[in-house]
């Protein structure tokens, strides 16, 4: 009885291990941390939602072309806490991006900081992204 | 299928699903009564199934855990069934392209159909274990199942976070 308890909270307790290197929608999931990245161009939509929101970008590529990015920002409980709101938000409008490149789509991004065209900046990113500093605490 | 999309479309336009959907601390609250109801939905499940299977507490008879246990268990399940629900309303067309929102849903059917022929079927039995000894193998069957599947439905439900599949 005793050994059976115990292998049930030994089991329970290496599922719970496992849980935590890849909690929280984790950032090593989707995205690359050795792939820092800056975008300037046009947000073409801004979705402010749970359980994270996503901007829309268009910027131009060296070759001329347009790149359509996706960058994941934190859900709106962070974004608010770290000053922004929804109105910031204007379809067209230029913006600047840091964030990190996805590893298996190259025209994904983790958002990271977002500086608006009034030169304001402000954390955009997840819980539980890279220690780069992007996060003014 | 496919005309299933112009419905989840108007939901996800209306003005509640839109308001929470971009709401500060309602999808929060929202997604904590989801996980709280549905963690104790399934460990008040597992300690029926550990004494279907014949794993914990063995020194009380299998009618006394199910009389004790199943209001609670229903406790759960109702509001988690109901935050659940009102999760998918507030983002359906982001679960509709979910592999794992799928997965999980059959997963979830599959649980509830063993629980529905368990208490339906073989534990009606149960109660006369002597005149039918087979159902002593049906329960503890039904006890694996359920933990499997239950397990399952949670780990898929965990998964759709994760846009894999696109």
């Amino acid at each position: 009885m005793k050994t059976k308890i115990f292998l049930v909270v030994l089991v329970a307790g290496a599922l719970c291990a496992v849980q935590t290197t890849r909690a929280h929608h984790a950032f090593a999931a989707e995205y690359d941390e050795k792939k820092p990245i800056t975008l300037t161009g046009i947000v073409t939509k801004m979705e402010w939602a749970n359980p994270h929101g996503w901007i829309y970008m268009d910027t131009k590529q060296p070759n001329g072309t347009v790149k359509h990015w996706t960058i994941e920002t934190a859900a709106p409980s962070q974004l608010v806490r770290h000053g922004l709101k929804k109105a910031d938000f204007t379809d067209g409008m230029t913006a600047v991006v840091k964030g990190f490149q996805g590893i298996k789509d190259p025209a994904l991004a983790n958002g990271r900081t977002l500086v608006l065209k009034d030169g304001r900046s402000f954390y955009i990113g997840s819980v539980g992204g890279p220690n780069d500093g992007a996060e003014k605490k | 299928m496919s005309s299933i999309v112009p419905t989840l479309e108007w939901l996800e336009a209306l003005g509640w699903t839109t308001a929470i959907r971009e709401s500060p601390w309602d999808y929060p609250l929202l997604e904590t009564a989801h996980v709280a109801s549905v963690v104790a939905f399934a460990g008040l499940v597992i300690m029926m199934d550990l004494r279907l299977i014949g794993v914990a507490f063995m020194h009380a008879p299998l009618a006394q855990i199910q009389r004790r246990l199943f209001s609670w268990q229903m406790a759960g399940f109702v509001p988690s069934m109901a935050t659940g629900v009102l999760l998918f309303f507030v983002d359906p067309l982001r679960f509709y392209g979910n592999v794992f929102f799928w997965v999980k849903l059959v997963l979830l059917a599959l649980a509830g159909l063993n629980a529905l022929t368990f208490h339906l079927k073989t534990y009606r039995m149960a109660e006369r274990w002597d005149e039918h000894p087979q159902a002593m193998g049906r329960a503890r069957r039904a006890g694996v199942v359920s933990l499997l599947f239950w397990s399952a439905t949670i780990v898929s439900g965990r998964l759709i976070a994760y846009n894999w599949f696109k």
